[in-house]
């Protein structure tokens, strides 16, 4: 079945040159000579003002990464990427880190007032926002501003830039940062360890229910530069917290990288939630231009009875590569990813997570919603797996992809993986099978089959969405309106 | 660096270059077919066999699990045995070696594959299917005999034609074209068997046309010993209107690959595929599928079962492709499996390619155990637990061999199942 008209105007409304964050703000910067060297590395270190140890770790990532290869497995094709011709480092002239509001560049207040975030407190209390949420400001290479930091820490949860983090709780990174994606772990994993300039970091001690939402927003501005945000979030035993990235970029011809890292572990009992609306710049319409977003994002359920949730709202990007994965250690933990991924023009997007089963009694859900119109390719990638003593593993995937127009491909690749005759997998790529329960009470209801499947699958989705402080909740929201008519397998 | 560089070989990547190397004066082919033979041979020495680093070698890295290749003993004898059916015009080829005997029904034409290679007829067809087509590379190289069958346009055949592989050791490399004219009518049945427990590798390769409004039935029964190694590949391309309705029982051997490689090429093409793997002891089965729906308005129905007792590992790899006009192609995927023990291992792959956007595809994969409340049901009518269990495994993959619609073949493939289930639950 084709695409309904709705569904077509609303992909229609997001497409490549409709882009609306394309502005560029000119600031005196400064910046690390162009290229990759150890110099380089050491360069990054000292403006962050880091202990040996750190240098050390980061020389340690740099020298493996010079051994290892690009990987080239993703349905995805880009020109080499020449690293030795970045820059690795640019932060607003005379920002060394995060400060009070009232020292930022009034031209850097004004990026964010113009993409509708709110970092002046006054403002959100004021009743602009419905609810509070913490900001963290990551402007090219640096946090500028991370607010409400005072108002959190008396409720015990750390919520600042990573830069200061290293150097507040050395001890903290020590014990957790690469603990889930390790420095080897993967090309650019390893290029990030090495070359990772903010992002934020966040602990909620034990028992802590983080009052406020927390949200880290990523803006690159300048030409020729990598973003390498790297992200911490540790949730202590029965903690719970609730976290979003954004992310944006001006409207240039050449491609930039943006390659991040993040890093969730939840102890017992703890959860956490993390949801991204990804929306850097997908290039043009011709497909010049855009950032190749290259992402390892992985959480760890390291404590009994723990629970990690990705939510994803795919938009931008010229290339993207990302798969948010759930490692369920913990006896009882559950893993969660929600994805919705719309490319447009000459996107690539190869997306998906893995749900690695290694306690008893896990869980996980997928449910993945992939469109791809213009001439773009949308790839859902997942892996599931139950390890040998996963016993009563189960997983639930879901997979759909809609297609508008003939010169786009919609491909799905899962890989199961069952070592336990007590593991319980189900993929799904029909519509019929979720919840009949759920169903048959909606459909009790006089509320028919398709709006039902509609209601109940963007349900998850919905409720996390809704809170999104972005303008682009809105856009979010005609996406999750979507109709599943017409999508297939 | 050079990249070019050839890899250090494997004891089996050897054992299958010298193999090719002792026998070179002695293969039969033409000018054509033996340039052909280099080059597959070529090709396997410089890059080696597949490992997990090859997509489509993911689950099965051939590279490591083919551990020693037997050598050919030309000595070596083995029987023609019974058909599965009776009725059925066996034709048998025991130890590679092609047996005319029987005579073939009218409309069918039979011609010795040894002598396509001598006059270079076969030559095209030993093209691979692509850089990771390792299967077509070895049998390619090392191929010495099989059939040749066409079908006349018409032809309805009342008894299937079985095409009977025996082997009792060493190594074979066979090859079957066959070619079903317009509104033909038949059911092949493709079975490979051992006659002892020593050790045999064989490679295989069925290329099939189906011509218009042809309507045929393809069975692959795999019951090799527990120490063999079975390289398997069947090619089907289907013209409009075509039907085929293949169905692959994989019960036995050490180290089995099953590919199915196939495209429509015709209008109300229907390709239907139902495979059933019985999996147990220390075995490795992969079955790796794909099929392109090159033109509009065609369908395919797949539906895989398996079993997995045991230490075995069993993979199924499906990929569906949907070529840009390909409009209103409906084409559904199904993987089941009951693991039913800690040690064994599944992984599947369902994987969808599509590039039109008004078609119908899905795909479904679920790995499980026996369902509890149906062997509580079972036992609170006071049937024992094992029996029960045995009465569900059967149940489960019996489902798809009644589609069959010919009684005899329906109960010899059940009773292939039942013997296996019994040596096996």
């Amino acid at each position: 079945m084709p695409a309904v008209q709705e569904t077509i105007d609303q992909v229609r409304q997001i497409d490549v040159d409709q882009y609306k964050y394309g502005f560029e703000t000119t600031i005196e910067v400064e910046k690390a000579p162009k290229g990759l060297s150890e110099d380089i590395i050491r360069f990054i270190s000292a403006k962050k003002n880091e202990p040996e140890w750190m240098l050390e770790w980061r020389l340690d990532a740099y020298r493996r990464w010079l051994t290892m290869e690009e990987p080239t497995w993703a349905r995805v094709n880009y020109p080499k990427i020449d690293f030795n011709d970045l820059y690795y480092y640019a932060a607003p002239k005379g920002t060394t880190g995060p400060k009070s509001l009232d020292e930022v560049d009034p031209e850097i207040l004004k990026v964010y007032e113009k993409l509708g975030i709110p970092l002046k407190e006054q403002e959100m209390l004021a009743g602009v926002q419905k609810s509070k949420i913490a900001v963290d400001a990551v402007f090219d290479s640096v946090s500028v501003v991370t607010t409400f930091k005072e108002e959190l820490k008396k409720a015990g949860v750390i919520f600042m830039s990573i830069s200061e983090a290293i150097r507040e709780h050395p001890d903290l990174i020590k014990k957790y940062l690469g603990t889930v994606v390790p420095t080897t772990d993967n090309y650019y994993a390893t290029l990030n360890s090495a070359v990772f300039t903010d992002g934020s970091f966040v602990f909620v001690p034990k028992g802590v229910r983080c009052p406020m939402e927390l949200s880290t927003y990523f803006r690159i501005n300048e030409k020729n530069t990598g973003q390498f945000e790297r992200t911490l979030i540790i949730a202590e035993d029965n903690a719970y917290v609730s976290y979003l990235e954004g992310c944006t970029a001006p409207q240039r011809d050449e491609n930039q990288l943006h390659a991040a890292v993040v890093e969730l572990i939840a102890l017992d009992d703890a959860e956490i939630k993390y949801s991204t609306v990804q929306n850097w710049y997908p290039g043009d319409k011709d497909g010049k231009g855009g950032i190749y977003n290259f992402v390892t994002k992985r959480g760890d359920c390291r404590g009994k009875n723990s629970k990690i949730s990705w939510t994803q709202v795919e938009t931008g990007s010229a290339i993207t590569w990302k798969y948010p994965s759930c490692i369920l250690r913990g006896d009882g933990s559950r893993g969660e990813f929600y994805s919705i991924a719309v490319s447009n023009g000459h996107q690539q997007i190869d997306s998906g997570t893995k749900m690695i089963h290694l306690g008893k009694n896990t869980s996980s859900r997928i449910v993945s919603k992939g469109i791809a119109a213009g001439v773009s390719e949308n790839t859902y990638r997942g892996q599931v797996s139950a390890h040998r003593k996963a016993e009563n593993a189960r997983n639930f995937t879901q997979c759909d992809s809609l297609l508008i127009g003939d010169k786009c491909g919609a491909h799905t690749v899962p890989y199961i993986e069952a070592k336990n005759s007590t593991a319980q997998f189900e993929h799904e790529a029909t519509t019929s099978k979720i919840s009949e329960d759920q169903l048959f009470y909606c459909l009790q209801r006089g509320i028919p089959t398709e709006a039902a499947i509609a209601l109940i699958v963007n349900g998850f989705v919905k409720e996390v969405i809704q809170e999104l402080p972005m303008e682009f909740a809105v856009e979010a929201q005609k996406l999750i309106g979507i109709s599943l008519e017409g999508s297939v397998g | 660096m050079n990249m070019q560089q050839a890899i250090k070989m494997t004891a089996a990547e050897t054992a299958l270059v010298d193999a090719y190397t002792a026998q070179i004066g002695d293969l039969p082919g033409d000018g054509a077919v033996l340039s052909v033979r280099d080059t597959l041979v070529h090709e396997l020495k410089t890059a080696g066999l597949p490992t997990r680093r090859v997509e489509s070698w993911h689950y099965t890295d051939l590279r490591t699990l083919l551990r020693a290749v037997p050598a050919a003993d030309p000595s070596a004898f083995a029987e023609r045995v019974e058909a599965l059916v009776s009725g059925a015009t066996v034709f048998s080829v025991r130890n590679g070696h092609a047996d005319f005997k029987g005579n073939a029904p009218e409309g069918v034409t039979i011609r010795s594959y040894t002598d396509s290679l001598l006059d270079g007829s076969a030559a095209a067809g030993l093209a691979v299917l692509g850089t990771d087509d390792a299967i077509g590379r070895i049998n390619g190289g090392l191929v010495r005999g099989g059939l040749e069958l066409s079908i006349a346009d018409g032809t309805e055949l009342e008894d299937p034609l079985e095409i009977q592989l025996v082997q009792s050791l060493g190594q074979a490399h066979t090859r079957f074209p066959v070619s079903f004219g317009a509104n033909t009518k038949a059911t092949v049945i493709e079975r490979h068997l051992s006659t002892n427990a020593a050790e045999s590798l064989i490679s295989s390769v069925s290329d099939i046309t189906v011509g218009e409004g042809a309507d045929i039935t393809w069975i692959i029964l795999q019951q090799q010993g527990a120490a063999d190694t079975h390289l398997g590949q069947i090619r089907f391309d289907l013209a409009a209107d075509a039907k085929l309705h293949l169905f692959i029982i994989n019960a036995g051997g050490k180290l089995v690959r099953q590919e199915i490689h196939g495209k429509t090429s015709g209008e109300g093409a229907d390709f239907k595929l139902r495979g059933i793997n019985l999996l147990g002891g220390e075995s490795h089965t992969d079955v790796t599928f794909t099929l392109g729906h090159n033109v509009p308005h065609t369908t395919s129905t797949e539906v895989i079962r398996n079993v997995v007792f045991d230490r075995a590992k069993g993979v199924f790899q499906g990929k569906i492709l949907v070529a840009k006009d390909a409009q209103k192609t409906d084409a559904k995927m199904a993987c089941n499996t009951l693991l039913l023990s800690d040690d064994a291992d599944l992984s599947a792959k369902p994987e969808l390619e599509i590039f039109a956007d008004d078609v119908q595809c899905g795909h479904g994969a679920t790995v499980a155990d026996i369902d509890h409340t149906q062997l509580f049901y079972l036992m609170a009518r006071g049937i024992p637990e094992n029996k029960a269990r045995a009465m569900l495994v059967n149940a489960f993959v019996a489902e798809i061999v009644e589609e069959l619609d010919d009684e005899p073949l329906v109960e010899a493939l059940e009773s292939v199942i039942s013997t296996w289930l019994d040596k096996h639950a």
